[in-house]
């Protein structure tokens, strides 16, 4: 039947039954062609943590994919889709439209008896970003893991120089043998390395001043309740509940208590890895 | 031990645990493949198949497995193609199942050509004529689209995805798994169409044969049918059961009660034609060949039962799945599917065996058949390679991608006051 086989007759059910079979050949051959090259250009531009982050992103749950305007209250429920850039978002536009001017609030926010400056803006992957004056941004962790991680037993964080791009990695450090990867929230140039005993970890030449993406303001404290929920509800899910003699648990506690697979899946959470 | 190549925020059992659930499997691939062994070495001779009887257990068993793993192509086919999103949560699953019902059911068809280095024949010489080229053809591309399916999913595992090669590569053929699941249910059709067709154009068969719609016999469109509505009911089915096994939630139940419904409705139509084809077959097709329907249930152990068990084993379920009440419920549901995939199961029986033992000649005799232990092993084996692939996915690969949310879920229900305290 084949047309290099001896004595090939072809009839018009030949043809279309070779033609649907070759056709679903050459489809299903383009196609892992095309995934290849794909994936090499983006090897090539360096895409590998857009890749990650992307990936991570769509694997998490609704409930952790909230949208900045559900934590503040301004709509019921709604899932982000853009990976938590909202200047990608047309709907963020519409959302800041109808809210009315803010006043100057405080300076500083506490909760749980952790403070979280005003000052600067904050990233759901836990991290903070401070405009400095000479056009650079300051990054660092938000008191809220850096209560959970405590001191890092290691950490590996970029060269001066390197590029960072966002929601790629920042940085990586290492606590009761889980690697942390934190999440970048600018693109930029690495100018400055601090580390965990300084107040920041990384000062970076912003590839872009916009900044809509992150949280500011009022936005905090709602994001920092929902924050202290998940961690409850990760800790729960292990059997690692509170004492319910006091009802709370000290964060500072948890590295060091629960055990290693629950540790792993609270710094998941946490860290916004699936 | 193997901690750091299970999925991040899910629990499994331990290392040692796990080896002995394994064991017991591996001891019945290892008879199996020896059964396996036997029939290639030494021929069919080790079966007992014959000239007369030459589609036993296996072809009876593969009908079977293609027909259940059809809830890969068809739980594909819902979510990225008519965008049914909650399956999400079983596709995975249900690809891994495919591939193993599918892969099963290829090594099985490579024992059973007897002379298996002369298989590439059928790729080369085809007979245009034959319904089994399609099958041939359909079902070797369809287990290299499963093939392609199953790479994310293995690339997917917590040590591999820090390979930014993997990562790229899962990602990159993620986006594109529509192109698959379409070209895996173009496919299917027409696989599971060509093997229903097999029978149909038995003309010295009267018990298979049927009538035809277009080009095709009516089985064609029945074994479709038939395929893509257990298909999902088997998918249910084996997520309870691993529900079951691993104890503990891996899905939302309103994505089984959701399998049911489809399941349902699809077997509401099964059942209709079904019927229809029936009631023709018996009325028209059956005396036009010189025979009374009642000769076909003449033959012990084939009474008339096995008629009426057929049907019963499709109309139950569909009333069960049907019925929001009954669905509700877990008990009901599982016993429908389970119920559905009996039925298809005695259908593909009923048209292989059935079909050769009947005597079609006033010469012939009723012909009986037991499969050989050899024959027994070999379809063993299959079970057991399923088991372990599955086993060993379930483990290393996130087949359930709602599993950790579920594990989070019965918290997030609960009412307790916020429990966290600054230094």
């Amino acid at each position: 039947m084949l047309p290099w086989n001896y004595g090939v007759h072809w009839t018009v059910g030949t043809a279309i039954f070779l033609g649907a079979f070759y056709t679903v050949l050459v489809i299903v051959v383009t196609t892992l062609i095309s995934t290849a090259l794909r994936s090499r250009r983006a090897l090539q531009a360096g895409e590998t943590g857009d890749v990650r982050w992307r990936s991570d992103f769509d694997e998490l749950p609704a409930r952790d994919r909230a949208c900045r305007h559900e934590l503040t209250g301004e709509v019921e429920e709604r899932a982000c889709i853009n990976g938590f850039d909202c200047r990608e978002c047309d709907d963020h536009r519409k959302f800041l439209e109808k809210r009315p001017p803010s006043a100057p609030g405080d300076k500083t926010f506490e909760s749980f008896g952790m403070t979280f400056p005003l000052d600067r803006l904050y990233h759901r992957g836990h991290t903070w970003v401070r405009r400095e004056p000479n056009g650079t941004v300051t990054i660092g962790l938000d008191e809220f893991v850096k209560r959970l991680v405590g001191k890092p037993d290691s950490l590996d964080l970029p060269r001066k120089g390197q590029r960072l791009r966002l929601h790629g990695t920042a940085w990586r450090m290492r606590k009761r043998n889980v690697t942390l990867r934190v999440v970048s929230p600018v693109a930029g140039i690495v100018v400055e390395t601090g580390g965990p005993d300084a107040e920041w970890y990384l000062k970076v030449r912003p590839e872009q001043s916009d900044l809509r993406h992150l949280l500011e303001g009022f936005e905090v404290q709602p994001w920092v309740a929902r924050e202290i929920e998940r961690m409850r509800v990760a800790l729960d899910a292990w059997g690692q509940a509170p004492d319910p003699g006091n009802g709370k648990t000290d964060v500072a506690s948890i590295a060091a208590n629960c055990p290693l697979p629950c540790w792993e899946a609270v710094c998941g959470v946490m860290f916004l890895r699936p | 031990m193997d901690r750091r190549f299970i999925p991040a925020g899910v629990s499994r059992c331990s290392t040692a645990k796990f080896l002995l659930w394994l064991a017991p499997w591996a001891a019945m691939l290892a008879f199996g493949l020896y059964s396996a062994g036997l029939c290639l070495v030494k021929g069919l001779n080790q079966t007992h198949m014959n000239n007369r009887f030459a589609f036993g257990l296996w072809i009876f068993l593969d009908l079977t497995v293609i027909a259940l793993g059809a809830g890969a192509f068809f739980t594909g086919f819902l979510l990225y193609i008519l965008k049914r999103k909650e399956l999400r949560a079983v596709v995975n699953s249900a690809v891994v199942i495919g591939l193993m019902c599918y892969g099963g059911a290829m090594a099985v068809l490579g024992v059973d050509v007897g002379q298996p280095l002369r298989a590439w024949f059928t790729f080369w010489y085809p007979n245009v004529h034959s319904m089994l080229t399609e099958v041939t053809f359909c079902i070797s591309c369809y287990l290299g689209v499963l093939a392609i399916e199953y790479v994310p999913i293995v690339l997917k595992n917590r040590k591999l995805r820090q390979v930014p090669h993997f990562l790229v590569f899962e990602h990159e053929l993620h986006k594109l798994v529509y192109v698959f699941a379409g070209v895996g249910t173009f496919l299917s059709f027409f696989h599971q169409g060509s093997l229903g067709g097999l029978y149909g154009v038995l003309r010295g068969r009267p018990f298979a044969f049927r009538e035809e719609l277009g080009i095709w016999p009516t089985t064609f469109f029945l074994f479709i049918l038939s395929a893509a509505a257990v298909g999902p009911s088997f998918i249910l089915l084996t997520t309870w059961l691993v529900q079951k096994i691993a104890r503990k939630p891996l899905v939302r139940p309103q994505v089984l009660r959701s399998l049911g419904r489809i399941s349902g409705l699809l077997l509401a139509a099964y059942v209709l034609l079904k019927a229809a084809d029936t009631v023709v077959w018996l009325r028209r097709t059956t005396p036009r060949s010189g025979f009374l329907p009642a000769q076909y249930y003449a033959w012990k152990p084939f009474g008339v039962w096995i008629l009426f068990a057929e049907m019963a084993l499709f109309l139950v379920p569909m009333v069960i799945l049907l019925l929001p009440k009954l669905r509700a419920r877990a008990g009901w549901l599982v016993s429908a599917a389970a119920m559905a995939c009996c039925g298809v199961a005695v259908n593909r029986f009923v048209l292989t065996i059935q079909t050769l033992a009947l005597p079609t000649l006033s010469f012939d005799r009723f012909l009986d058949y037991l499969p050989s232990w050899q024959e027994t092993g070999t379809f063993l084996a299959v079970l057991a390679a399923a088991v372990l692939v599955y086993s060993l996915s379930f483990r290393y690969f996130g087949l359930f991608p709602e599993e950790r949310e579920l594990r989070r879920e019965p918290a997030l229900a609960s009412e307790s006051e916020p429990v966290l305290a600054g230094k």
